[in-house]
């Protein structure tokens, strides 16, 4: 591995892990909010249905009820150039439980998330995400 | 929260904090319901049947009634203090005009508090009667109506009726009015599966009394409805013309609004139906307005001859309307003047569309229809998005499970380090167990702990580096090391959650058995995450791998290699093992030789895998192996 590569991959996984913690606080206290962490066509995958689009994203969101997460695992890796010409992207995996209005579940998830650059600091922001219950 | 105080209690020392602190008319500030007068200083409390009264928690609005009853479910929830209860769910407000009546319901305060708790005990028993409580099955609208029904009633001990049925966006809801019923409905959801095996996720929440129950007809409007239904029947014909309803100067005159699109107006219509005209062929509801048949879902039980259907002139924008009255059969259709009729290229589209739902149909929009043709295909527009585009294209689907199968095939059987040509250059690897080092001891996944970058338990970033594998050479020399396997391929689930042309992502999801080591016979379940490119000849390359093993639940492991392996190429080796079969059929795969010429190299080298490869591989560079032990290449 080149050094470039690993300081690379030190930033992205620093990066990856603020992000899970501001994505599931979000989703248990300020669940409106979610939306914004999401890129416009960005693809949602919840046990095998797929919603595709902010608002159809935005109204999904709204059904799920509230909602109190924990993550268990987590694990991330820099998604090679060539798969996503050259957008920086990671690959997200975390694994956990949840519960939903009180029914426990264990659920996996992966998010692929891309850096957008702005005038001084870099958003991270996901581009596609896959939830399953593992039950 | 003091779990004990009945609503009466508490909502007195609610009040008397108010009084305290304003010492003035109790209306001033207290919100008041919509849609009626402020109380004022009148003695009564406006707490009607219609309101449910809700006390303000620190945490939310809770309805008082819960703190009563409700079964132990509930009160786990409510002991909870950050699980909110939200029975004004926002689609309260999505469906026009049909909530009006409860959206800001409020405590209203009176001064006499001798009346007040009198009307409240009143309440208290109206409410434990009524406790309503709303089922939402997210993505149903892909199910069929009484499909899903009869598959939620056949795994709930009590009978129930739903209340109520009808879709939003993507997700299908319905209404039952007992406590105990609602939670031997949430103990269906682990339990039902749709075709495709996967879980249906059933929510259960509190709600307000639903729309039609709440906003019914009085006997007295029932009556009246009933004699002008009857002016409007032509008993000849057994044809029902309720065409321009809403203005019928008879309902006028009586000031009863039938407004069909509205729920309680639509079932009062099919009540009347139902107990009048049950041998209805025809049933006209032109020039209603209507934009939704929710109404009409269950019109096949209520008026099931029904042959003759005229929704001319209302406002469908889509036809997939039709579909919640797809249970008549119908022979003739009236469908002209809905806004969804123009959007077809032409007119044989638009037929062949209405046909699909309607295969008997013979008339449509007045004009006779050439006599059908039965093709067994299914409905294709009609049939539930997800199903498409989660799986993406045919080819595609098929080239993720082949790559999968193969895949798996050297994985469990061959040499792993035959899998380098399955990754890119640049690839990466990571594998993750969720668990504890003080927990490592009692588990089977011991042997995985050492290569398990699990950044919420790992913090050194030197180790974190050294985790994550890059290259294929040493992705693939890291996979060796791995305990042997067994992954049960029939059982995998596959999400395939992105399509690019450069990239192609999916997980799968499934189980394995360990068949060394000392963790033998431990069965694990296993997501793994594939991010791959496409390459040349329609094969991919792996650029992002991410395995995550955990323990698996019982219930994983006793459905687990439930179905035998299909048997590979079975003729010609009646007395391998299937183990034996399976590493024949990953070193066909390998080498490129057929399959008995595989399995000879094998056998001469003691089904020692490796050294056959190495051997094989000796030969063929003194090209001492014939043509023919190769199979044709497509």
């Amino acid at each position: 591995m080149s050094v470039d590569f690993k300081t690379h991959v030190d930033q992205e996984c620093k990066a990856a892990e603020e992000f899970v913690n501001i994505y599931y606080e979000t989703m248990d206290k300020r669940k409106r909010a979610l939306i914004r962490l999401y890129l416009d066509e960005a693809t949602l995958v919840w046990n095998g249905n797929v919603v595709t689009g902010l608002e159809a994203l935005s109204n999904f969101f709204e059904m799920l009820p509230s909602s109190e997460f924990q993550v268990n695992m987590l694990d991330c890796q820099p998604v090679h150039e060539q798969a996503i010409q050259s957008q920086t992207t990671v690959l997200l995996v975390t694994s956990g439980t949840v519960k939903f209005d009180g029914n426990k579940h264990d659920f996996n998830q992966n998010f692929r998330l891309t850096a957008q650059a702005t005038f001084n600091s870099t958003v991270w922001k996901i581009t596609s995400d896959c939830f399953h219950f593992q039950d | 929260m003091k779990g004990q105080e009945t609503a009466r209690t508490k909502m007195c020392s609610m009040v008397k904090k108010f009084q305290k602190s304003r010492n003035e008319d109790c209306r001033d500030g207290i919100s008041v319901l919509q849609g009626r007068k402020p109380g004022g200083s009148s003695s009564r409390c406006n707490f009607g049947r219609r309101s449910v009264p809700y006390e303000r928690s620190g945490r939310g609005l809770l309805p008082s009634h819960f703190q009563e009853d409700g079964g132990n479910w509930m009160r786990d929830v409510r002991e909870d203090p950050r699980v909110r209860y939200t029975p004004y769910a926002r689609e309260l407000n999505e469906r026009r005009g049909k909530w009006r009546g409860s959206r800001q319901v409020l405590i209203t305060m009176c001064r006499d508090p001798q009346s007040r708790e009198r009307k409240m005990e009143e309440d208290t028993q109206d409410r434990r009667v009524e406790s309503w409580f709303k089922i939402t099955i997210p993505f149903g609208r892909k199910y069929d109506k009484a499909w899903l029904m009869n598959l939620i009633q056949s795994h709930c001990s009590v009978f129930f009726s739903p209340v109520d049925f009808h879709y939003i966006n993507n997700r299908a809801l319905f209404f039952v009015q007992d406590a105990r019923i609602a939670s031997k409905i949430k103990h269906v959801r682990n339990k039902i599966y749709d075709e495709e095996k996967r879980k249906i996720s059933i929510f259960v929440t509190p709600s307000v009394v639903p729309y039609s129950v709440k906003n019914k007809f009085t006997p007295e409007q029932m009556e009246q409805l009933k004699f002008i239904m009857k002016k409007r029947y032509d008993g000849s014909q057994q044809a029902l013309n309720l065409r321009k309803l809403r203005f019928d100067p008879d309902l006028m005159g009586h000031q009863i609004e039938m407004i069909l699109n509205r729920g309680n107006c639509m079932v009062a219509t099919l009540q009347i139906i139902e107990s009048n005209f049950p041998e209805l062929l025809s049933l006209n509801l032109g020039n209603n307005r209507l934009y939704q048949l929710d109404g009409l879902a269950n019109i096949v039980e209520k008026a099931p001859q029904v042959k003759i259907l005229n929704l001319s002139k209302n406002e469908l924008k889509s036809i997939c309307e039709l579909d919640k009255v797809k249970g008549l059969k119908l022979e003739e259709l009236w469908l002209q003047g809905n806004p969804f009729c123009s959007k077809f290229p032409d007119q044989s589209a638009y037929v062949s569309a209405i046909r699909n739902c309607f295969p008997k149909l013979l008339r449509l929009d007045g004009q006779e229809l050439s006599p059908p043709i039965f093709i067994n295909v299914d409905a294709p527009g009609l049939i539930t998005p997800s199903q498409e585009s989660y799986k993406g294209s045919e080819t595609m689907k098929n080239l993720v499970l082949q790559f999968l199968k193969e895949y798996y095939l050297i994985y469990d059987y061959g040499d792993r380090q035959g899998l380098l040509n399955a990754y890119h250059n640049e690839a990466c690897f990571s594998l993750a167990i969720p668990l504890n080092p003080e927990d490592l001891d009692s588990s089977n996944l011991r042997e995985y702990f050492k290569y398990s970058r699990n950044m919420k338990k790992l913090k050194d970033p030197n180790l974190r580096r050294q985790l994550l594998k890059y290259t294929k050479r040493d992705i693939v020399d890291s996979l060796s090391m791995l305990p042997k396997t067994q992954h049960d391929c029939n059982n995998f689930v596959v999400d395939m959650w992105l399509q690019r042309k450069t990239m192609l992502c999916f997980s799968v999801n499934g189980v394995f058995k360990e068949i060394q080591g000392t963790s033998q016979g431990g069965v694990h379940a296993f997501t793994r995450t594939f991010i791959a490119t496409p390459g040349s000849s329609s094969c991919l390359y792996i650029v992002n791998d991410q395995l995550f093993v955990r323990d698996a639940r019982p219930d994983e492991i006793q459905s687990a290699f439930s179905v035998p392996m299909a048997t590979p190429c079975s003729s010609s080796m009646p007395t391998l093992s299937q183990e034996h079969q399976r590493m024949v059929q990953a070193f066909s795969l390998q080498s490129g030789m057929k399959p008995e010429w595989s399995q000879k190299c094998l056998e001469d080298n003691g089904w020692n895998y490796t050294r056959a490869g190495q051997i094989f591989t000796m030969l063929q560079t003194q090209d001492k192996i014939p043509a023919e032990a190769f199979k044709q290449m497509p």
